[in-house]
């Protein structure tokens, strides 16, 4: 009865379209408060609205955390199970190399150039407006120059 | 009336006399005996002819005036404050760069050299880079940004200090169209005076030394600072 | 809202030198109301009241794992505009005064409840599924439960962008 059950709730979701769910184990990306732009796990769910999300690896304190405030990624701890602790948490999490994973993503690489370009000076804008504008200008020759030659 | 709480607004604590014994300004207040000056006569006896007068009369030497205002008009107080120089914004000293937003040269970048007595900053270009001559401004009307050039041994001279910017003034009633328009023609434009322009030249060349140090830095003076679409300026790092 | 353990006794006097001592475990949102109505509830229940009584000692009763889920059921009874009521709620939340707080916000939304107008008469963790009797509780309590998130809206900062946001 159980095992069915079981195998009905695996089903339900197998062909559906959406990829990434509220789920034990997945990770997730922090909006807002003071871990904002940490990432995290799911360790429980509480209810439709908000889960227990512990970060013991990057620095996120084990607290309860509404999904409003948070983004789901595709990045998932496979064999978590339901209410572990910090420390389970955190030995997986090195077991599967979730932050570095995170880190090498495209997503968190975007994050962190903005993040640079953000933190940039009045000085530091200006090179890289100059550097863009050199990127440029061998860009257009090449092109012109392909164009003649076509 | 900062020693007596005040109990209703304008009546103090204490008296007058009371604030004053303890303040104890008096303490340090040196009793010198003076002589006491010999207070001028008050009358003069004069005499005067006719027999009814009484042949002496007394009359003040300084005659009490003729005019009394009608209403006791009260003086208003003089206020003894003075406003103070500005104090430095911790974000500049010596060498920073700064964005102007106002003035002739709003959005120029500039460097700065010394805060004047007066409060002003005292700013140059450099002159040959973008053309912002050795020049007072608020700096309420400036962006300290956190781009440093090191100033350490450019000793700016002495005389160039408020009154060294100050307008000759023009001697003699002359009317502006008078001046403007002599013998019929624009006055042409008095050439700025020798010294000046050595003394842009001077302080100048070592901020230019100082410049060239770090690469594309000139370029940076010499262009020109503005916002674009969606740049919000106290949400940007300076 | 916290919970409080708010102790008090009637005055000692000549024919009863040692007055029974009472207990009570309230949830207010701070001390004051929590004595008042540990007074509240006293005078209703024994023959002793604020003006000749005392109060002994105020505790805070904090949670002893507050970062364990569990699931609350809370006996209350409530006054209506038309009677008394009796009820029994489930709430799955971190603490006991958390359940408490969802039970008054719930009271509120779904029957414009004062919180003059409830008694909460007991807080019981549920400790066995079997025991829980609300669906939705139950249905939170399946060992793979997972479910996505529909229809989130992203903010985009351009009036007019190439792709269409996705909202899953």
């Amino acid at each position: 009865m159980f095992l069915l059950l079981y195998l009905f709730w695996g089903l339900l979701w197998m062909d559906s379209n959406f990829k990434r769910f509220v789920e034990v184990g997945r990770v997730v990306l922090l909006k807002t408060g003071s871990s904002a732009g940490k990432i995290a796990v799911i360790s429980e769910i509480i209810d439709h609205n908000r889960a227990i999300i512990d970060g013991p690896t990057t620095g996120v304190p084990r607290q309860s955390f509404p999904y409003k405030h948070l983004i789901l990624t595709p990045l998932a701890l496979t064999t978590l199970p339901r209410g572990a602790g910090s420390a389970v948490i955190r030995k997986l999490m090195e077991k599967e190399a979730v932050v570095e994973k995170w880190e090498k993503s495209h997503w968190s690489q975007k994050r962190r150039a903005l993040e640079r370009r953000r933190a940039l000076n009045d000085f530091g804008r200006f090179q890289v407006m100059v550097a863009k504008k050199q990127r440029r200008d061998v860009v257009r020759k090449a092109v012109a120059k392909a164009k003649k030659a076509a | 009336m900062a020693r007596s709480k005040e109990l209703v607004h304008g009546i103090g604590r204490l008296s007058r006399s009371q604030v004053f014994a303890k303040r104890g300004l008096y303490k340090g207040l040196k009793k010198s005996e003076k002589p006491a000056a010999e207070a001028p006569a008050e009358f003069v006896e004069k005499s005067v002819g006719g027999a009814k007068n009484g042949e002496k009369r007394l009359v003040p030497t300084s005659k009490a005036p003729r005019f009394y205002p009608a209403e006791d008009v009260r003086q208003p107080k003089k206020s003894r404050k003075s406003p103070k120089p500005a104090k430095l914004r911790s974000s500049i000293s010596p060498g920073t760069v700064l964005i102007l937003l106002a003035g002739r040269f709003r959005g120029k970048r500039v460097v700065f050299l010394k805060q004047l007595t007066s409060g002003l900053l005292l700013v140059t270009g450099p002159f040959k880079i973008n053309g912002v001559p050795l020049r007072r401004v608020n700096q309420a009307y400036v962006i300290a940004t956190s781009t440093k050039i090191d100033l350490e041994g450019l000793k700016v001279d002495e005389r160039i200090n408020d009154a060294y910017f100050a307008k000759a003034t023009v001697k003699g009633a002359r009317t502006a169209e008078e001046e403007f328009f002599e013998d019929g023609k624009p006055k042409a434009k008095e050439p700025l005076s020798e010294s000046k322009t050595t003394d842009q030249k001077i302080i100048d060349t070592a901020v230019i030394a100082a410049v060239k140090k770090t690469d594309s830095l000139a370029k940076y003076l010499r262009a020109s600072w503005g916002l674009s679409k969606g740049q919000y300026p106290h949400q940007m790092v300076f | 809202m916290q919970e409080y353990q708010i102790v008090g006794r009637h005055l000692p006097t000549e024919s009863n030198p040692t007055p029974k001592i009472f207990r009570m475990r309230i949830f207010a949102p701070n001390e004051v109301v929590a004595k008042s109505r540990f007074w509240y509830f006293l005078r209703q229940l024994n023959k002793v009241k604020k003006a000749n009584g005392e109060i002994i000692g105020v505790n805070v009763i904090s949670e002893k794992r507050p970062l364990r889920i569990k699931n609350f059921g809370i006996w209350i009874r409530y006054d209506s505009r038309s009677g008394t009521h009796n009820m029994y709620k489930e709430f799955r939340e971190l603490t006991r005064a958390d359940a408490v707080k969802a039970l008054y916000q719930d009271m509120a939304a779904r029957h414009r409840a004062r919180f003059r107008s409830i008694h909460i008469l007991r807080v019981v963790e549920i400790e066995k599924k079997d025991d829980v009797r609300r669906p939705y509780i139950r249905q939170l309590m399946e060992p793979d439960l997972k479910f996505p998130l529909p229809h989130r809206v992203s903010k985009s900062r351009s009036l007019f962008v190439a792709q269409r946001p996705s909202t899953y």
